[in-house]
C-alpha cells in the first residue's frame, strides 16, 4: 500500500524501536495525556464564550446602522452589548483558550507532564463562573464603561484568583522542566503569564477599587487595555507562531538569535506605547510623546519578527495547502505584521488627527484580536486538539469552511470598515459638514460589517461542530495504542493497520 | 520636580545598568553562541527536522514529502 | 540559554518601568491636583456632581454612552473640536478631578459631550432626543432610550412631564409618554456637563 499517512501522533503514541533516550519518547504522549483533561476542558468553554461573543457582536453590529433593534429592554441597549461582545471574547474566549494553549506548550517544551490537572479544571470552572457573573454584571447595569475592564469589580476578583490558580500551575511546569535549554516560545509565555496578573490586578486596583483621581485613569486604563494586547495576548500568539510554523513545516526558525532580539525589544517598547489612545486629549504632552516614540520604536520587534517566520517559511508555503494548523498561523503570522505596523502609524499625530474616534481605530483592534491572535488559536487548538483527543478532526470539509469563511470574514470587516473610518475621520475634521453627514456616510460600511461578522458566525458555528463531533465521537473505535491517519485512509488502511501492528 | 528627576535618573541608572550587566554575563557564558541548538529544540527522533507533522484529515498527502512514511509495505 | 531567574528578571523589569512611568509618576505629576478659584465669578472649578446629576452620571456609565459619546475636547489646530462648537477651549486635567472614571471616550460615533449642557440647554430636546433620536436629529444611528420612559393611560389630568410628541411619534389617543426619575437624572448630568470656564493653563479658544 502506497498511502502516507500522518507520522506525529502515530510515533507519538507508539513507542519506536530505535529507543536512544526512553524518558523523553514517552513523555510525548504522556505530556498530551496529562494536558488532556484540564486544556480540552479550557478550549471547550471558550468555544462556548466564543459562540456566545459571537452572537453579542451580531447584535452590537446590527445594533450600529438599525439602532431599532431590540433597543427597548435596558439589558440589551446597544452600550451594554457592545462591552458585554469584548468582555465575553476577551476574558472568555481568547484569554481561556491562550491559557490552555501556553500550558500545552510549557509542558511540550520543558518535556515535563503536567501536575495538577484536575485541580486545574477547578479553577477553570471558577474562572467561567467569574466570566458569567461579570458578563451577567455588564448587561445588568454594572459595567464600569472603564475600556477592556468594564466587568464589575466583584468579577475581577472572581477572575484573579481563578488565574493565580490556574498560571501557578504553568509556572510550575517551567520551573520543573526537563529540558533545561530554553527556547523563544518559553520566554513568551513566562513573560506573558507574568505580566498579565500585574496588569490585571494593577488596574483594577488604580481604576476600579481604589480609583486615582482625575485623568491619571486615563493613563492606567491606557496602559493596561493597549497592554492587554500587548503583553498578553501577542506573547501567547507569538510563542504559538514560533513553534507551531518549525514544528508544522519540520524546518527550525530561520535565526534564533533575532527571535531574542525580537523578545527583548518587544519587552521593552510595547509596554510604553498605551497613552497613544489619548494624543489630543488632556493629558501632559510628556507622557503622549513617550508612547508616540514606544509606537514608532515598536517597527524593530515587528521587522524582526516577520522577516525570521518569512525567511522561515521561505520554499515551505505549498505545505499552507496541506496542513490547517500553518493556514492558520501564517495567516495570523502576517496579520500580526500587518496590524503593527499600522499601529505605530497610528500613533502619528497627523494621521491619529483623522482615525482616532472613528471606526478605523475599531478595523484595527479587530486586525489584531482576530486576524491575528485568534487566528493563530485557532491554529493551534487544530494541532492540540487531536493529540490530546487521541483521534483525528472528523472533517476535512469543516476545516476548510472554517478557515475560508472566517479569512474572508475578517477581510470584509477590515479592509471596508477601515476605508469608512478614514472618510468618517476627515469628515469629521471638517467643521463645514453637519455632523450627522459623518453618521450617514458610515453606514454602507457598518451594513457591510455585518455581513462579514455572518460570514465569521459560519465559521465558527462550523469549528464548534467539528469540535463537539472530535470529542463525542465513540472512543470504543480508537483502543490505544492508536495509530493515526491522516490520509484518507481510514476506512481501508485501518484493517490494514491491525495486520501491521 | 526634584523628586521626579531622581526617580528617573535612578530608574534610568538602573535599567540601563542591569541591561549591561545581563549582557555581559550573556556574552561570558556563551548564551549568544550555538543558537543553532536551541532553534532545534522543537523538534526530536520521533519529530525530526524534515518532517511535517500537521494535515488535513483525509485528504491527498503532498506528493515530494519524504517525512510521510507509508503505514504498511 | 537555560537560566530563568535571569530571564524572569528582565521581564520584570520591562513592565516594572512602565508601570512606573505610566501610571506612578503621572500620578505623582498630576494625581494630587486640587481645584482653582475662577476669577471672574470666584467660585470653584470643578464642582462635583451632585444629586440628580450624580445619579445620572451612573445611568450613563451603566448603558455605555462612552461606546458612542467622547468627553474631550481636542486643541485647537488638531481635529475640528473647537470649530464645530464642541467646546470653547481645550480640555486640560482639570476639567477631570472629581470624574470617577473619566469618560474621555474613544469614539465618536456620536458628537463629543465635554460641553452639551451649554451646547444644548433644553431639558425638552434631551428627553425627546432619548425618547427617540429620530424626532431631533433625522438619520442618527442612537438607539432610543425608550425603558428610561412610561407609556400610559392618561388619568384625569395630563401629567406635566409628558412628552410632546406629533406626526409619526405620537403616541395612541388616551396614552401618553411619561419620563422616568431615570430620564431626567440623566439630563439633569447632561445639563451639567459644561467646560467652558476659562483656566489659567487652557484659555478660551484654544
Amino acid at each position: 500500500m502506497n498511502s502516507q499517512s500522518s507520522p506525529s501522533l502515530r510515533q507519538a503514541l507508539t513507542p519506536s524501536d530505535n529507543d536512544s533516550s526512553p524518558e523523553r519518547k514517552a513523555l510525548l504522549a504522556e505530556i498530551d495525556a496529562s494536558c488532556r483533561r484540564p486544556v480540552l476542558f479550557m478550549f471547550a468553554n471558550g468555544l462556548l464564550w466564543l459562540m456566545a461573543g459571537t452572537a453579542l457582536a451580531l447584535l452590537t453590529s446590527y445594533k450600529m446602522h438599525s439602532p431599532n433593534f431590540l433597543a427597548d429592554w435596558s439589558w440589551l441597549t446597544f452600550g451594554r452589548v457592545r462591552p458585554a461582545h469584548l468582555n465575553t471574547m476577551v476574558y472568555g474566549f481568547a484569554s481561556q483558550v491562550a491559557i490552555g494553549v501556553a500550558i500545552w506548550l510549557m509542558c511540550r517544551l520543558g518535556r515535563v507532564p503536567f501536575m495538577q490537572g484536575g485541580l486545574v479544571v477547578g479553577a477553570t470552572i471558577f474562572w467561567n463562573i467569574g466570566v458569567t457573573v461579570g458578563i451577567v454584571g455588564i448587561l445588568a447595569g454594572d459595567s464600569t464603561s472603564i475600556e477592556w475592564l468594564e466587568m464589575p469589580g466583584y468579577a475581577a476578583y472572581i477572575l484573579f484568583i481563578a488565574y493565580a490558580l490556574i498560571a501557578i500551575w504553568a509556572i510550575i511546569a517551567f520551573r520543573f522542566r526537563r529540558e533545561r535549554h530554553l527556547y523563544v516560545s518559553q520566554w513568551y509565555l513566562l513573560a506573558a503569564l507574568f505580566w498579565f496578573p500585574w496588569l490585571y490586578s494593577a488596574a483594577n486596583m488604580m481604576l476600579v477599587i481604589d480609583p486615582v483621581r482625575g485623568t491619571v485613569q486615563g493613563a492606567v486604563n491606557w496602559w493596561f487595555a493597549h497592554n492587554v494586547l500587548g503583553l498578553w495576548f501577542t506573547p501567547i500568539g507569538l510563542a504559538a507562531i514560533y513553534y507551531f510554523i518549525p514544528k508544522v513545516i519540520g524546518r527550525p526558525i530561520h535565526s534564533y538569535f533575532l527571535s531574542t532580539l525580537g523578545f527583548w525589544s518587544l519587552a521593552l517598547f510595547y509596554n510604553w506605547a498605551g497613552i497613544h489612545h489619548l494624543i489630543g486629549g488632556p493629558m501632559p504632552a510628556w507622557l503622549i510623546t513617550v508612547s508616540v516614540v514606544a509606537s514608532m520604536m515598536m517597527i524593530i520587534p515587528v521587522v524582526t519578527v516577520a522577516i525570521n517566520h518569512h525567511m522561515t517559511m521561505v520554499g515551505h508555503f505549498k505545505k499552507l495547502k496541506y496542513s490547517p494548523t500553518l493556514r492558520f498561523i501564517v495567516f495570523g503570522a502576517m496579520s500580526y505584521t500587518v496590524v503593527s505596523l499600522q499601529g505605530s502609524s497610528m500613533a502619528i499625530r497627523s494621521l491619529n488627527e483623522v482615525t482616532h474616534f472613528t471606526h478605523y481605530t475599531i478595523a484595527h483592534a479587530h486586525l489584531g484580536v482576530y486576524a491575528f491572535f485568534t487566528m493563530v488559536m485557532f491554529g493551534s487548538m487544530y494541532y492540540i486538539v487531536p493529540r490530546l483527543a487521541l483521534r483525528e478532526w472528523p472533517s476535512a470539509r469543516l476545516i476548510s469552511i472554517h478557515f475560508w469563511t472566517t479569512a474572508l470574514g475578517i477581510l470584509l470587516y477590515v479592509v471596508p470598515l477601515s476605508v469608512g473610518g478614514v472618510l468618517q475621520g476627515l469628515a469629521m475634521n471638517n467643521p463645514d459638514i453637519p455632523f450627522l453627514k459623518t453618521v450617514e456616510l458610515t453606514k454602507p460600511y457598518l451594513v457591510t460589517r455585518t455581513f462579514a461578522g455572518i460570514l465569521m458566525t459560519v465559521g465558527h458555528t462550523v469549528f464548534a461542530v467539528n469540535f463537539v463531533w472530535i470529542l463525542a465521537r465513540r472512543r470504543k473505535a480508537y483502543q490505544p495504542p492508536v495509530p493515526f491517519i491522516a490520509a484518507g485512509l481510514q476506512q481501508e488502511a485501518g484493517a490494514q493497520l491491525g495486520k501491521d501492528i | 520636580m526634584l523628586i521626579y528627576i531622581i526617580i528617573l535618573a535612578g530608574s534610568f541608572v538602573f535599567l540601563t545598568g542591569s541591561a549591561l550587566l545581563a549582557l555581559r554575563w550573556a556574552l561570558r557564558t556563551g548564551q549568544l553562541r550555538d543558537s543553532r541548538r536551541t532553534a532545534l529544540l522543537v523538534f526530536d527522533e520521533d519529530e525530526p527536522v524534515g518532517r511535517m507533522t500537521d494535515y488535513f484529515p483525509g485528504r491527498p498527502l503532498p506528493p515530494t514529502d519524504p517525512a510521510s512514511p507509508s503505514i504498511s509495505k | 540559554m537555560k537560566y530563568g531567574p535571569l530571564l524572569f528578571l528582565g521581564i520584570f523589569l520591562t513592565l516594572a518601568s512602565s508601570w512606573v512611568g505610566l501610571t506612578v509618576i503621572p500620578q505623582m505629576q498630576f494625581g494630587g491636583l486640587q481645584t482653582t478659584k475662577i476669577e471672574e465669578t470666584g467660585r470653584d472649578y470643578p464642582l462635583n456632581t451632585w444629586g440628580a446629576a450624580s445619579k445620572g452620571r451612573e445611568l450613563y456609565r451603566a448603558n455605555g454612552c462612552i461606546y458612542c459619546h467622547s468627553q474631550q475636547v481636542r486643541p485647537q489646530g488638531f481635529g475640528a473640536d473647537i470649530e464645530r462648537g464642541w467646546g470653547t477651549r481645550r480640555s486640560v486635567s482639570r476639567d477631570y478631578l472629581y470624574d470617577k472614571p473619566v469618560f474621555l471616550g474613544t469614539m465618536r460615533t456620536g458628537p463629543d459631550l465635554t460641553n452639551i449642557g451649554q451646547r444644548q440647554p433644553s431639558v425638552d430636546w434631551h428627553l425627546s432626543h432619548l425618547y427617540d433620536p429620530q424626532i431631533t436629529s433625522k438619520g442618527s444611528t442612537m438607539p432610543p432610550y425608550r425603558f428610561l420612559f412610561e407609556q400610559r393611560k392618561i388619568g384625569a389630568k395630563p401629567s406635566p412631564d409628558a412628552l410632546k410628541l406629533t406626526g409619526e411619534f405620537a403616541t395612541p389617543p388616551g396614552y401618553e409618554i411619561v419620563p422616568t426619575e431615570n430620564a431626567k437624572d440623566l439630563v439633569a448630568y447632561l445639563l451639567s456637563l459644561r467646560a467652558d470656564a476659562a483656566l489659567l493653563e487652557a484659555p478660551l479658544g484654544k
